[in-house]
């Protein structure tokens, strides 16, 4: 579906891609792989798409805010910043933050990287929501953990449907 | 090509302080698969990279995808550590790059 949208639109990060996943061995590895808890309370495609960012790794729902409006009216331009507690020194800081909308044509929209320079981990962009759905935002940090925080959003005025 | 960028610091800042910088660009953010009226489709045509450095070192790098919105805001943070230049470049889909700086003076 994201190649009939977006045909440019390659991963380019290192990971398996989605089809592969899904047809795959890979996909029953993964299901596997998924604490029981995580696989309830979030889509099995969200769950997906998170667990290819985080290489298979269960991230942490703990340290990381993710404000973004409950009700957005038009899905084209939706504020969004993410806030991460963390020290930000070159032995314990966030390396980067990944943003996936799982109904959006192409599901990954923005990975930001940060380093121990930043001093704080806190972003803050506008984003393209196609329709109502779970935003879910990953962190990874230096030490090889993941951070993941989810949000519901209700969007009136779709993105991505008509030719605006 | 309809592009233009607004950078947004502190006038001065004490060394060690965080500083948040926002950045707007004016960019359409073409996120392609629309039909062009002759029978093919527009091309992807966005802003995919957006890279700062600042004294001697990369200090934040965003990956965009066709999620960003039209004429993308982002903000971040960083450490003051000198008085100094903060170069920002953008790299478009077809190889396409733009440069801009804004100056930080630390006291």
């Amino acid at each position: 579906m994201s190649s009939a949208i977006s045909p440019r639109s390659a991963r380019t990060e290192a990971g398996i891609d989605r089809r592969s996943l899904l047809a795959g061995p890979a996909a029953s590895l993964l299901a596997a792989g998924l604490p029981p808890a995580a696989a309830a309370d979030t889509p099995p495609d969200l769950a997906q798409l998170i667990a290819r960012v985080t290489e298979g790794a269960v991230p942490e729902r703990a340290r990381i805010r993710l404000e973004i409006p409950a009700l957005a009216e038009n899905g084209n331009a939706v504020d969004t910043r993410i806030r991460i507690d963390s020290p930000m020194t070159p032995a314990e800081h966030v390396r980067w933050i990944h943003l996936i909308a799982e109904k959006n044509p192409f599901p990954d929209m923005a990975r930001f990287h940060l380093g121990p320079r930043a001093g704080r981990a806190e972003v803050a962009t506008t984003l393209r929501i196609a329709q109502s759905q779970k935003v879910a935002a990953v962190a990874a940090l230096s030490d090889g953990r993941f951070l993941l925080a989810e949000a519901d959003i209700v969007v009136t005025l779709s993105a991505c449907i008509d030719g605006g | 090509m309809n592009f233009n960028a607004r950078i947004s610091l502190p006038a001065s800042v004490r060394a060690g302080e965080i500083v948040e910088i926002k950045v707007l660009t004016r960019h359409p953010m073409d996120r392609g698969g629309q039909s062009d009226g002759k029978g093919g489709t527009v091309p992807r045509k966005i802003l995919n990279r957006l890279t700062a450095t600042y004294a001697g070192e990369t200090i934040f790098r965003l990956d965009m995808h066709t999620g960003v919105a039209a004429n993308p805001f982002v903000s971040f943070t960083t450490r003051a550590i000198e008085t100094g230049d903060i170069v920002f470049e953008w790299r478009e889909d077809g190889g396409a790059t733009y440069t801009r700086t804004a100056r930080l003076t630390v006291t």
